[in-house]
């Protein structure tokens, strides 16, 4: 939202500060202002000048003029304008001044020197009127362009307004500039120019919680034309367009006081009763931005006996819209309830000056406010306009919210300082908060313009008196309560302790985005009743959550591939898995993706990572089982640990990646459930122990996990340790056959072993082995 | 010369030429070859220890004695001689193994944590200290708890401040951390000290400041006679922490609508120190977190009664302050997923 310096200063009284003053004064105690920028800086060096002598250049379109520049004295000036004649009262921009963003020079065009130039109104910024140069009257050559004050802009942030109704316009942002800087608030309105008289038409709200109140009032003998230059000038430099007098005055007063307000041309309205009704299913409505709206009975309408005139809050009718040749109007002040504008406003995409602000629930005792002050406007551009009777004005007015009572203690201690209570009276009140006082605080009456949604609590007082006394006065202080230890996290203490390790062991974490394409979904497989949809993504492919780490992984694969032959990393982040029924939340569940991935050919270091996953979960064993779509089939398995399966150990499949990529996938939740408790110590041996190796052969394919397993629980309990040595595979061994060695370490803890019976536990292991078909080489 | 003279010369001569002898030695093996022949058991001197039986008592007593000490000025040059072949092997062996310490090291390399895990790991840890439990929620929300919980009715405008995904069966992406507030308050009941960092997702267009994926991290006390002025000593405390160094912070208004009176918290900027900067628009602030004193109604819509209980909440932005820590110019890159950048950290 934009406000003028100078409107705002024409609303108060007193002492002045300088724009960027004002606009940090806003900041730090009402809402968050984005700058300040100047407004027609060139306006003091644009002068007026009358055509003197105007002829065409030979052989074109422009016109060569002779202007009287008053002070500055007889100019030529090259104009392209089609109204530019003798006998015209203009603006002329000397040259060296900036308007449009172009500095204006003396320049030689088509062999005429150009001694300045004769500006349109868009030129100058004031309207959107580039058919031709201004047309001036009632002025002489060397005045200023009536109506064209330099000014400044400051913008406020329109989130920091959500709250604040009585924001949405300049009057009451000058309340709070007045409380601010303790100046005095002027107020524009002269309610007393409303007639006491009935009104031509009748008003019927259908629904008093929908349209709390209609205003509105009959003016005839207007004539429609452009607006005075001040008023051109003033909507647009805070961004609003100039249409016509009569819109421009509405537009001015939903700026100045922050209600909306319409105008339709009396003469086109059918009967004498407007109504304001919810729509009927499917009626229509032609808008003035020449959009037919199909309506439903959630939207209200305001209508005429004929049908639609407007679309209530939001816009105006375009059948029922003035024109050139209006002279009745009616003009109409109303409110409508918040929600149901926004709703209508976002059902049919259509967001509007009016709509904006009725859906921050503007005050209903605004709306006869209004037509007062554009009747006065009005007068002002069309002296011969008169009212038509009186005020029509139905209103159900919305129950006064109780006081709010406020106790000084509580309010001190909510603050975190001490405040005289005389202090808190003069801030609320310089705000148009009634205050009594009362045993222990204040009293407070919420003025109605801050009563529809924003102030109800005394939590909300705090606020008022916290930002006018200045948040700055207040001194950090540490909380009085004892300090109890925070509860345990024992997810984010396991993710701490994974992401340590693997970062000591080489590997960089990646973050992916939690969403995953139908071409991935595809790729990988998943099921579609586990897919968690997104109804608006942000891009239509990008459509699912990621019901697993992998295809995100995958693609980090590819990506980096272009820039490393080998590189490790992993990612911690969550699986999202859909759970049927409406509103039901998804499960989420943790997961661990540790890569090695590489351009050579070879074991991809399968057997490095599974170092890793050891080091991650000790005692870990991979099991060997059918490979997934993604998994290369002969190097995949499931990861064992604690009991239960925790995750994939596998080699992506080269189908899905050129290069080979080892990969660890584990669910963390899973293995945090399974983590052992402190482990006690396992007392030293104290006798020594002795050793053996063993050899086993064995088809090419046999696990060796399979076969140590055997040997393991053949040698019982004397067996200390066991250790693969080495795979042998070739002569003198047959074709498909391997040699698997091991070293077992045997021993008792209350004896040294013997000679016979370290051989006979070796002769127990080797009777074993062969009694299950395997064959030993001693 | 009387056999004494003649044993005693001939102990002498032998002291000087054997001494003589060691010293030309230039190889442990022709030292070991000297030594048999003087000290052996055949030796010369064992030779002449021989001969001290025609000697009488007295002659054999001096003789003795002078052969004694011959025997240990002799032991004491082969020792010496000994030594410096020794020093000479090892600091042959030790030349032999010299070795360029500046090539390339095998192993893996160091890894690297992402930027927003470390700057993640360090605010938990502060928050730690002072008492705070590190708490988590789904990223997959319900609207209740990301927007009506919080004071954030359906046809709120406020809805607008957050453009929303929304999942086909109604729930939603979540927009911010707050609704961990939620579900804190009703998992722990106050007194409550908690943090919940986590990601969020916003359904806005991608640019390098933009991102519809990012990280925040939401705070929330609740105690009784929370302040103003305690929030600000928590803010400016985690603030100094985060950034190294005492750092400025200033409160304002800003609205939202879960805290009431709610702000937006400046700290005076780090890199002109307040005297105005590109960085900072020339204003001398960047505007950091907004926070406030939460909302009784939503105190109360977790079942915690505000005449009771009340508190502050605020929500840091973790992305951008890893951004603003390490000078990151382009968001894009936090999930990119490219190594090149990631393993800077």
């Amino acid at each position: 939202m934009k406000f003028s310096y100078n409107w705002l200063n024409a609303l108060t009284d007193g002492p002045r500060q300088s724009p960027q003053e004002l606009s940090n004064l806003i900041t730090m105690k009402t809402a968050e202002s984005e700058g300040v920028e100047p407004w027609g800086e060139a306006f003091p060096q644009v002068v007026v000048a009358r055509v003197e002598h105007a002829e065409l250049v030979p052989d074109s379109r422009i016109v060569k003029a002779e202007v009287d520049a008053g002070p500055l004295g007889r100019k030529t000036v090259v104009c392209g304008a089609p109204n530019c004649r003798a006998g015209l009262l203009t603006a002329f921009v000397p040259p060296g001044v900036t308007v449009d963003g172009k500095e204006i020079r003396e320049a030689t065009i088509r062999g005429v020197l150009s001694q300045g130039m004769l500006a349109s109104g868009s030129e100058l910024g004031i309207n959107k009127d580039y058919e031709g140069i201004l047309e001036l009257s009632g002025v002489n050559p060397g005045d200023p362009v009536p109506g064209c004050e330099p000014d400044f802009i400051i913008e406020i942030d329109n989130k920091s307004l959500t709250h604040r109704p009585d924001l949405w316009g300049h009057y009451g942002m000058a309340r709070e500039v007045a409380a601010i800087t303790g100046s005095k608030l002027v107020d524009p309105v002269k309610i007393e120019l409303v007639p006491e008289a009935p009104c031509p038409f009748e008003i019927e709200i259908a629904d008093g919680k929908l349209a709390p109140r209609y205003s509105g009032l009959l003016v005839e003998n207007v004539t429609v034309q452009a607006s005075p230059l001040w008023l051109q000038n003033r909507l647009s430099s805070i961004g609003l367009n100039p249409i016509n007098n009569l819109v421009d005055i509405t537009n001015l007063v939903m700026a100045e006081l922050g209600q909306p307000m319409h105008a339709f041309d009396a003469d086109k309205l059918r009967g004498n009763t407007i109504y304001i009704r919810p729509a009927t299913e499917g009626e229509r409505c032609l808008a003035l931005n020449d959009e037919e709206y199909v309506l439903t009975p959630a939207n209200v309408v305001i209508a005429d006996q004929g049908g639609p005139i407007a679309l209530a809050g939001v816009i105006g009718g375009k059948e029922s819209a003035i024109f050139e040749g209006t002279t009745r109007i009616f003009f109409e002040s109303a409110n409508f309830q918040a929600s149901n504008i926004r709703r209508t406003s976002s059902a049919l995409k259509l967001r509007t000056d009016a709509s904006m602000r009725f859906e921050k629930a503007q005050d209903p005792e605004n709306t006869v406010r209004a037509l007062a002050r554009a009747l006065e406007l009005l007068l002002e551009v069309c002296p011969d306009a008169r009212v038509s009777g009186g005020l029509g004005d139905v209103y159900y007015p919305v129950p006064a919210p109780a006081p709010i009572h406020l106790p000084h203690a509580w309010l001190e201690r909510k603050l975190g300082r001490a405040i005289p209570r005389e202090e808190v009276k003069r801030i609320l009140s310089s705000i148009g908060f009634g205050v009594a006082e009362s045993a222990d605080g204040l009293v407070v009456e919420v003025p109605s313009w801050r009563a529809t949604k924003d102030i109800s609590l005394k939590d909300d007082l705090v606020e008022e008196v916290g930002r006018m006394v200045g948040y700055a006065s207040i001194t950090p202080q540490p909380p009085h309560t004892p300090a109890v230890p925070p509860h345990e996290n024992h997810e984010h203490g396991q993710h701490r302790q994974v992401r340590g390790a693997l970062r000591a062991l080489g590997f960089t974490e990646v973050y992916n985005y939690s969403f995953v394409t139908e071409k991935q979904v595809a790729a990988f497989g998943f099921p579609s009743a586990e897919l968690v949809h997104i109804a608006n993504p942000i891009a239509a492919e990008l459509a699912f959550m990621r019901p697993s780490l992998l295809p995100g992984i995958l693609q980090n694969c590819e990506d980096n591939l272009r820039h490393f032959d080998e590189f490790q990393f992993f990612e911690i982040g969550r699986e999202i898995h859909a759970r049927e029924g409406h509103g039901q939340l998804p499960v989420e569940t943790n997961f661990l993706a540790v890569v090695h991935c590489t351009k050579a050919d070879g074991d991809s270091h399968l057997y490095a990572l599974k170092r890793v996953a050891r080091n991650l979960f000790n005692g870990a064993r991979l099991e060997p089982e059918a490979a997934l779509a993604h998994e290369h089939p002969f190097r995949a398995a499931r990861v064992d640990w604690q009991g239960e399966t925790i995750g994939r150990f596998f080699e992506f499949h080269p189908a899905k990646l050129e290069a080979r990529a080892a990969v660890l996938y584990v669910n963390l939740d899973q293995a945090l459930r399974l983590q052992p408790g402190i482990a006690r110590y396992t007392p030293l041996r104290r006798y020594p122990t002795s050793a053996f190796d063993l050899s086993v052969v064995v088809d090419r394919r046999e696990y060796s996990g399979k076969v140590q397993d055997a040997i393991v629980r053949h040698a019982g309990d004397s067996l200390v340790d066991i250790e693969f040595l080495r795979v042998y595979e070739g002569a003198p061994l047959p074709e498909g056959r391997k040699s698997l060695s091991y070293r077992l370490v045997v021993g008792a803890l209350d004896h040294t072993l013997s000679h016979d019976e370290v051989t006979s536990v070796r002769n127990q292991v080797i009777a074993g082995m062969e009694a299950e078909g395997s064959e030993l080489r001693v | 010369m009387t056999a004494f003279e003649s044993m005693e010369a001939s102990l002498r001569e032998m002291e000087v030429s054997a001494k003589e002898q060691i010293e030309a030695c230039n190889s442990p093996e022709a030292l070991e070859e000297v030594r048999v022949e003087v000290l052996g058991r055949k030796g010369k001197l064992a030779q002449l220890s021989k001969n001290m039986g025609t000697l009488t008592h007295e002659q054999r007593g001096s003789v003795g004695k002078l052969l004694n000490q011959v025997k240990g000025v002799l032991e004491t040059a082969f020792d010496a001689q000994n030594q410096r072949f020794a020093t000479a092997v090892l600091q042959a062996r030790l030349e032999r193994e010299w070795v360029d310490l500046t090539l390339p090291s095998r192993g893996p390399r160091r890894g690297s944590l992402h930027p927003v895990t470390l700057i993640q790991t360090e605010i938990e840890d502060v928050f730690r200290s002072l008492g705070f439990t590190v708490l988590d929620g789904p990223e997959v929300e319900t609207e209740y708890h990301n927007f009506d919980a919080l004071n954030i009715p359906p046809h709120h405008p406020a809805r607008d401040m957050q453009d929303t995904f929304w999942m086909t069966n109604g729930t939603l992406l979540r927009t911010h951390t707050s609704p961990v507030q939620v579900r804190g308050m009703k998992q722990l009941g106050p007194p409550l000290r908690m943090i919940a960092p986590g990601r969020v997702f916003r359904n806005e267009e991608v640019d390098a400041s933009h991102e519809h994926t990012f990280y925040q991290l939401e705070g929330m006390m609740i105690d009784r006679d929370v302040s103003v002025a305690h929030l600000i000593y928590f803010m400016k405390t985690l603030l100094s922490e985060v950034f190294k160094r005492d750092v400025t912070v200033r409160l304002r208004p800003g609205y939202f609508p879960f805290v009431e009176p709610g702000f937006e918290l400046d700290i005076q900027c780090l890199i002109c120190g307040g005297s105005g900067c590109p960085v900072c628009k020339q204003s001398g602030w960047v505007e950091l977190l907004p926070c406030g004193l939460v909302h009784p109604n939503v105190l109360r819509l977790s079942g915690i009664n505000p005449e009771e209980w009340n508190g502050f909440a605020f929500g840091l932005g973790l992305t951008r302050l890893a951004m603003m820590r390490y000078g990151i110019d382009d968001i894009r890159h936090l999930l990119g997923g490219d190594l090149r950048f990631l393993r800077q950290f």
